[in-house]
């Protein structure tokens, strides 16, 4: 199995800090800036390990993302799935089909911890 | 006729028993008037019948004696209706005492078939002069039965003199007592009359009364600036001030004495204050407030229900406010909140993780004083993030977006994750913090699982505030099978009595001196206050200066279905 974690922030700081922490346990750190190119990115490529998902995006919203493209194909049945939004509400309502919602601010060492434990075994 | 007849009758005097007796004398006046004349065409007509000449001087003395007896009635009726009742009534019931001497023989007028003449004027006499004035022509009849019975050699009649006193004594008394009766019947007249007056006038005056109240009431209902509606029971209106027809843009005709339903179905209505102002005329018990959508404004609506002051329900009034300004404020308010504070945090959140990074050496080794002061920087990046939730909080709340989610949720993983975040913060301070649940407390109920959270973190993050030394103590706890509750007790600085009403209230600090010491906008336990109302709980505080404070929550108490069973059996 792949160990590609795919970021989806438009913020470049904190694609900057969530792929440190990524690559701090191992992740292929993959990062896109906006929703269209998450979109065209997930349908083309590789299927990776694990997304990181932002809610707010320009272009394609990030619940767009998941309801229109992740939801839609099998391929991504197993692929963890990780949202990060600042709206706690938004957080609370997909709650129930995602892996995980973090909500902002989202602590490096946190994440770090978290996906640590989410990392295939093969690989840890 | 009656009229005239009434005419000739009346007499002028203020005095009701002397009207009596004179309008009485009149009468009797013209009763015998008509029979002077009816005896004299009887007379006519007898001496013409009989064929009996009479001789010319009997025909003179009786018609002489016809124009004396009418001149002498004329007479008396002028001094009855001009001078006096008494002398009238005197002078009338002499001359029918005189025209009795000359009506009969002498024989049978003392002791025959006319003696009962005399009885008319003695119970006249009480009748139109005074009651006691029969005595005195039961004396002057007896006098002159006397006379005629001695001018023809008879003694005195005793049986008659007597009979006329009789007479005289029974007249007297009924016409006294007639006269008692209608004196009592005049009095309760009077006072009739009185009550009748007196309450005419409180009438006229509370009419007056209420006419200058209606028209201040209308006063005050034109100038002031609100629009205003009084509907009767049935919704209709009967009242609306001119404010109302700028309000709602519809000419005042159309308002009042129409139902209110029908003004509802107004096209400028949107459908979701319709059914807002539905569902307020079909429940109309509580005094109620909200906004409606009317072309385009924002109008405050608050309704309330009218008692008369039997406490009867005679309507509502409801009470419309231009809201649109407001409304805009508000909404640009909550707007600007939202997104300052989205921008603030997604810096932050770099700053935080950036610092992070540097704390935990991702790019090569640190010193101590660096990694202290990433630390620093760490600390106050997410105490700057606290103040700027809350701020968020706050505006959520008073937007009324903040809702509550009720999930499952296990007590002794909220004081897990209260551990988890206060720890750190408990130990720098050098204070303790114990947390404990009672036994009786269920493994699973129904809340809030993130607002459960922010309200325990709240009231702890304050209480480590305020204390230097000893400890925080957090506690759940089981009060019904409908309410159980949160404790969170210190052993810090306490709250002076005067602060305690005002410690929930929004941006207030106790003690500003200490804030500066301790921070914070003063929203910690508004929210608090207000994440507690949202969940249908009370809040209470106790505290004493310097023995600490202690806050006590009680919620209603919601267990999951599945775990009913096991929980009460446990």
């Amino acid at each position: 199995m792949s160990d590609t974690a795919l970021i989806i922030e438009d913020d470049e700081d904190l694609a900057n800090i969530f792929a440190e922490a990524l690559r701090g346990v191992g992740f292929e750190v993959e990062h896109v800036a906006d929703g269209k190119k998450a979109e065209e990115r997930l349908k083309s490529g590789a299927v990776p390990y694990l997304v990181l998902l932002d809610m707010h995006l320009p272009h394609i919203a990030g619940a767009d993302i998941l309801t229109n493209i992740i939801k839609q194909d099998e391929r991504f049945a197993k692929m963890t799935v990780i949202i990060t939004t600042a709206d706690a509400r938004m957080g609370e309502a997909y709650v129930d089909q995602v892996d995980f919602v973090l909500i902002k601010p989202i602590s490096f060492v946190q994440l770090r911890d978290l996906t640590a434990r989410l990392k295939p075994k093969d690989q840890s | 006729m009656k009229a005239y007849i009434n005419q000739i009758l009346d007499v002028p005097t203020s005095d009701p028993d002397d009207a009596r007796r004179r309008r009485l004398l009149n009468i009797m006046l013209f009763g015998v008037l008509l029979a002077v004349m009816l005896g004299l065409i009887a007379i006519v007509l007898d001496s013409i019948r009989s064929q009996r000449s009479s001789s010319e001087s009997e025909m003179q003395l009786l018609l002489g004696g016809t124009v004396a007896v009418t001149l002498g009635i004329f007479g008396i009726y002028q001094v009855n209706r001009r001078f006096s009742g008494r002398w009238a009534a005197l002078s009338f019931l002499l001359l029918l005492t005189t025209i009795f001497v000359f009506t009969d023989s002498a024989e049978d007028l003392a002791n025959g078939r006319s003696l009962f003449l005399f009885t008319l004027p003695i119970t006249i006499a009480s009748l139109i002069l005074a009651p006691q004035a029969s005595f005195l022509f039961a004396a002057i009849s007896s006098a002159i039965v006397a006379w005629l019975g001695m001018s023809v050699g008879l003694s005195i009649n005793v049986f008659v003199v007597s009979g006329f006193f009789v007479l005289a004594l029974v007249s007297w008394l009924s016409a006294r007592s007639l006269e008692a009766a209608l004196q009592d019947l005049r009095a309760i007249n009077a006072n009739l009359d009185r009550v009748v007056a007196e309450r005419t006038q409180a009438l006229a005056e509370s009419l007056d009364r209420e006419r200058i109240e209606a028209g201040r009431n209308q006063a005050i209902l034109n100038s002031i600036a609100d629009g205003v509606i009084v509907f009767d029971r049935s919704w209709t209106a009967i009242l609306a001030n001119p404010a109302v027809k700028g309000m709602l843009e519809i000419p005042l005709e159309l308002i009042v004495s129409k139902n209110f339903r029908d003004l509802i179905e107004h096209p400028r209505l949107n459908p979701g204050s319709r059914s807002l102002l539905y569902a307020m005329i079909e429940h109309d018990t509580q005094p109620i407030g909200f906004r409606i959508e009317w072309g385009g404004k924002t109008l405050s609506v608050s309704a309330a229900q009218v008692y008369n002051n039997k406490g009867e329900y005679i309507g509502n009034v409801t009470v419309f406010r231009d809201f649109t300004r407001e409304a805009e404020v508000e909404k640009l308010k909550s707007k600007f909140v939202a997104i300052v504070s989205h921008e603030l945090r997604t810096p932050l959140n770099a700053i935080l993780g950036y610092s992070e990074m540097f704390k935990e050496a991702v790019y090569g080794p640190i010193n101590e004083k660096q990694f202290n002061m990433a630390d620093r920087i760490m600390k106050n990046t997410q105490r700057l993030l606290g103040l700027i939730n809350d701020l968020l909080d706050q505006a959520q709340m008073e937007a009324g977006k903040m809702t509550i989610q009720m999930r499952p949720v296990k007590p002794a993983e909220l004081l897990d994750s209260l551990h988890s975040v206060m720890d750190k913060i408990i130990q720098d301070k050098g204070v303790q913090l114990t947390s404990e649940i009672d036994d009786n407390v269920p493994e699973i109920l129904n809340g809030d699982a993130a607002r459960l959270q922010q309200i325990l973190v709240n009231l702890v993050n304050n209480a480590v505030k305020f204390t230097d030394q000893g400890s925080v103590r957090v506690r759940l706890f089981f009060v019904s099978e409908d309410t159980w509750g949160m404790e969170v007790s210190d052993t810090g600085h306490g709250i002076p009595e005067a602060e305690l009403p005002f410690i929930f209230e929004t941006f207030h600090q106790v003690d500003s001196a200490a804030t500066r010491v301790h921070g914070g906008f003063g929203l910690g336990l508004s929210i608090v206050k207000q994440l507690v109302n949202l969940m249908n709980g009370t809040i209470k505080v106790q505290s004493k200066m310097n023995e600490g404070s202690t806050f006590i929550i009680n919620l209603p108490l919601v267990v999951p279905e599945e775990i009913v069973e096991n929980w009460r059996n446990a």
